[in-house]
């Protein structure tokens, strides 16, 4: 036997033997999901086929939420389609067009959802086709053929699923644990690392990116696990409220950092040093300890000590402030934040704890929070136009040429209209999808002429279409570096060659309907020239950027409760969509994340400042002033110009004068919100931040009155 | 209890409510499990799952089609 001793040979290997492990589950399940379609006298044991085909992924949690989406996408498809059938049996223009309608929002819904619920909305319309088109020659039956569609796609989605859950699983939910604790660690680590400010603001705003991008992709893994997993499924809240602590830390962490940097840069170097020796015993509790990666128990009970000294430091620290109020107010105001991180990184390491409990019942009482999906509705809505024409414009084709194999290209041409809605690059995979329709075509009419006609019984079945069968799975372990073209392979393979229990051969009618499936997807691939995506472009970059701005309209104006979880997630998810069209490096991107960090600081400042304002005691004048700033704010992040950053200079620094001049007789309702009040007016006249270009150049002296 | 029940106007195998059923039992079985952890006393989850979906069905079934 050769040595492994070449590391890209060991590599290689790796990778194969994934691979191919995955192409024998999935000829297994094909293999499978036929035999039982056959055994069951279903119609179109090919349907349970391809199913399998579009279905299988290499991990099982994919699989199973895939698998669930599409059972609903093909229910729902299918009552469509009754509906569409006992609405216009008579009047094919009127159907046609009603089908359009039906794909068409269906592909805008893919689009809108961006997880496996974007499945379900592809599924939904390609099963009211396949269902309807079939039917609408003999409208007596469509029930009957509902009914077998139905079966077919279920016994697939079935099938791979059992398939791939049991034989070889790739846990997902073992990847989720990993990279939870990954992150976890990572930030435990970047916390313990004393606040001096020597961490570079570009350094400061990388490490921003990987935290966002590590929040959506632990609540992407979860989303999916859930279904795989039951241990997971009875964490998932715990998982959702870990994620939330997890990002609103961050957040506080990158206030903190903006803080004391600013305070340096303004020359108020005391201020800034204070506020380090005030962090220092926060970052000893997370550094010190005996071995490199201590247990969260241990860490959990060293903040909370920690936690409970800081109150008396901070006061201790302040005394040397006594002489200005306004360097007094600052660090009030920073140590406020030190205190909150200090309780936020506390609850977050217990639920890390809780997490890490393998076994055992957990404790009762987790308040729900859901992560709030960002969503644009233009894209959606081009995607459905561009789905509606394709259809529209096939189903006239079908009607005026009186063509008998419409039905077919119309089939493939919704399915593939809803799949590549969410591609960033929908022509080049198209191309693709339609080079492997053409190769599983050929492939298929080998296997049915050449091969199959010599065969009998089910094991010469599986030896004649074998191997042409398992280039597809195979390609699909390849869908990095040729995309679709696997998907095109594995479904014209499964549905040309049609197998059928006894099989109809009938060269005629295959090359017809071979011809036609792949003018289906050529037609797809045109309307996607015609009417090119907006993923990726610039345009919808910018309109992405002007919604994350507003995100601060969201946080001003929403009611308060679940807020914080709503905008720390959508804002992250929008951050997310952007970045992944964005050329790393560059320009662009940094514009991107000095907007982020101003949005994100200003967004969690507003709603503490918000919280603050629900205090009872709260004289209703200040009450009346700060809900004024919130509301510039607002506007100034809507339409940032140099008018209404003054206005909003203005008007906060008018609210903190109030706050201020109050604040000697109602400490406990007046210190909070004064706090969070410069902490906004800090950010506004930064002027490292984004608003930097707005700032006018003479600003107002800060206690003018 | 028959084996086929009029829904609606359909016919419906009763088989299919079993299975239902029994996916909704698995469903609340997969809970508890998974709240006390009691998967992890298992060498192979999936197929344990699995095992125990085929035991509840057939055992339903088999009441319908003794």
């Amino acid at each position: 036997m050769i040595a492994l001793n070449k590391p890209w040979l060991a590599d290689f290997l790796t990778g194969e033997r994934q691979a191919w492990i995955f192409v024998f589950k999935c000829l297994l399940a094909f293999y499978v999901a036929a035999w039982l379609a056959m055994l069951l006298q279903l119609e179109q044991p090919a349907t349970s086929m391809v199913t399998v085909g579009l279905v299988m992924h290499p991990q099982s949690g994919m699989v199973r939420a895939k698998g669930f989406y599409r059972a609903i996408g093909n229910v729902a498809g299918s009552l469509c389609a009754l509906v569409l059938i006992a609405a216009f049996a008579q009047q094919r223009e009127l159907f046609l067009l009603a089908l359009s309608l039906w794909v068409a929002g269906c592909a805008g819904g893919a689009m809108k959802y961006r997880n496996f619920m974007s499945y379900g909305f592809v599924l939904s319309g390609y099963t009211a086709a396949i269902v309807a088109l079939p039917a609408i020659s003999d409208p007596y039956n469509v029930f009957d053929a509902a009914m077998m569609r139905v079966s077919e796609v279920l016994l697939g989605v079935i099938v791979a699923g059992v398939v791939s859950d049991v034989i070889f699983p790739d846990r997902l939910g073992d990847v989720l644990r990993r990279s939870r604790r990954g992150h976890f660690e990572q930030f435990i680590a970047m916390a313990s690392e004393p606040l001096d400010g020597s961490t570079p603001r570009s350094q400061m705003e990388r490490t921003h990116l990987r935290f966002v991008r590590s929040a959506v992709q632990i609540e992407d893994l979860r989303s999916s696990v859930i279904f795989e997993d039951p241990d997971t499924r009875a964490r998932s809240r715990r998982m959702q409220l870990h994620n939330l602590k997890y990002m609103a830390a961050a957040t506080t962490f990158q206030s903190l950092y903006h803080l004391i940097d600013r305070l340096r840069r303004q020359n108020h170097a005391d201020t800034a040093n204070a506020l380090v020796r005030l962090y220092g015993p926060i970052g000893e509790a997370l550094s010190a300890g005996p071995t490199d990666t201590p247990e969260p128990k241990a860490l959990a009970e060293r903040i909370a000590a920690c936690e409970a000294l800081l109150p008396a430091l901070a006061s201790e620290m302040r005394n040397a402030f006594r002489n200005d109020l306004d360097l007094q107010m600052e660090f009030d105001g920073g140590a406020t934040l030190v205190r909150r991180f200090a309780s936020e990184l506390h609850d977050l390491i217990m639920l890390e704890a809780t997490l890490r409990k393998p076994l055992g019942r957990l404790p009762d009482g987790i308040e729900h929070v859901g992560f709030k999906r960002s969503n644009d509705h233009v894209a959606p809505l081009i995607t459905a136009l561009r789905g509606f024409l394709a259809l529209a414009m096939l189903s006239l084709f079908w009607i005026d040429t009186s063509w008998a194999s419409g039905p077919s290209a119309l089939l493939t041409a919704s399915y593939f209209c809803g799949l590549l809605a969410t591609s960033p690059t929908p022509v080049s995979a198209a191309i693709n999808i339609s080079i492997g329709y053409a190769l599983g075509m050929s492939a298929a009419f080998a296997v049915a002429f050449c091969l199959m006609p010599g065969s009998d019984g089910f094991t010469m079945l599986i030896l004649a279409s074998l191997p042409l069968m398992a280039i597809g799975p195979y390609l699909l372990t390849r869908n990095a570096t040729l995309p679709g073209m696997g998907t095109g392979y594995v479904m014209s393979f499964a549905g040309i060659l049609a197998l059928k229990n006894p099989m109809v051969y009938n060269p005629e009618q295959f090359l017809n309907d071979a011809i036609a499936s792949w003018f289906g997807v050529v037609a797809c691939a045109v309307a996607f020239m015609l009417i090119p995506t907006v993923i990726g472009t610039s345009w919808l970059r910018r309109r992405q950027l002007r919604k994350l701005r507003q995100q601060v309209t969201v946080a001003a104006s929403s009611p308060m409760t679940g807020l914080l979880y709503e905008t720390e997630s959508a804002n992250r998810d929008l951050l997310h969509q952007i970045v992944q069209h964005t050329r790393p490096d560059s320009e662009e991107m940094r514009h991107l994340l000095t907007w982020d960090l101003a949005v994100h600081e200003c967004v969690r400042a507003i709603i503490e400042l918000r919280q603050d304002m629900q205090h009872a005691e709260l004289p209703p004048p200040l009450k009346h002033i700060m809900q004024r700033s919130v509301d510039a704010l607002a506007e100034l992040y809507d339409a940032p110009d140099t008018r209404r950053w003054q206005e909003a200079d203005r008007i906060v620094g008018h609210a903190i004068t109030l706050t201020a001049q109050t604040l000697p007789r109602a400490q406990a309702s007046c210190r909070p919100p004064l706090a969070h009040l410069l902490q906004l007016r800090a950010a506004l006249r930064d002027d490292a931040s984004a608003l930097a270009p707005f700032i006018a150049s003479t600003p107002e002296p800060s206690h003018a009155a | 209890m028959p084996r086929e029940l009029d829904l609606a106007g359909a016919t419906v195998p009763s088989l299919l409510l079993v299975y239902l059923a029994c996916l909704l039992a698995q469903w609340v079985i997969d809970t508890v499990a998974g709240r006390f952890g009691l998967y992890h006393h298992v060498w192979h989850p999936p197929l344990f799952r699995v095992a125990l979906f085929a035991c509840l069905f057939s055992a339903i079934g088999l009441l319908l089609y003794p």
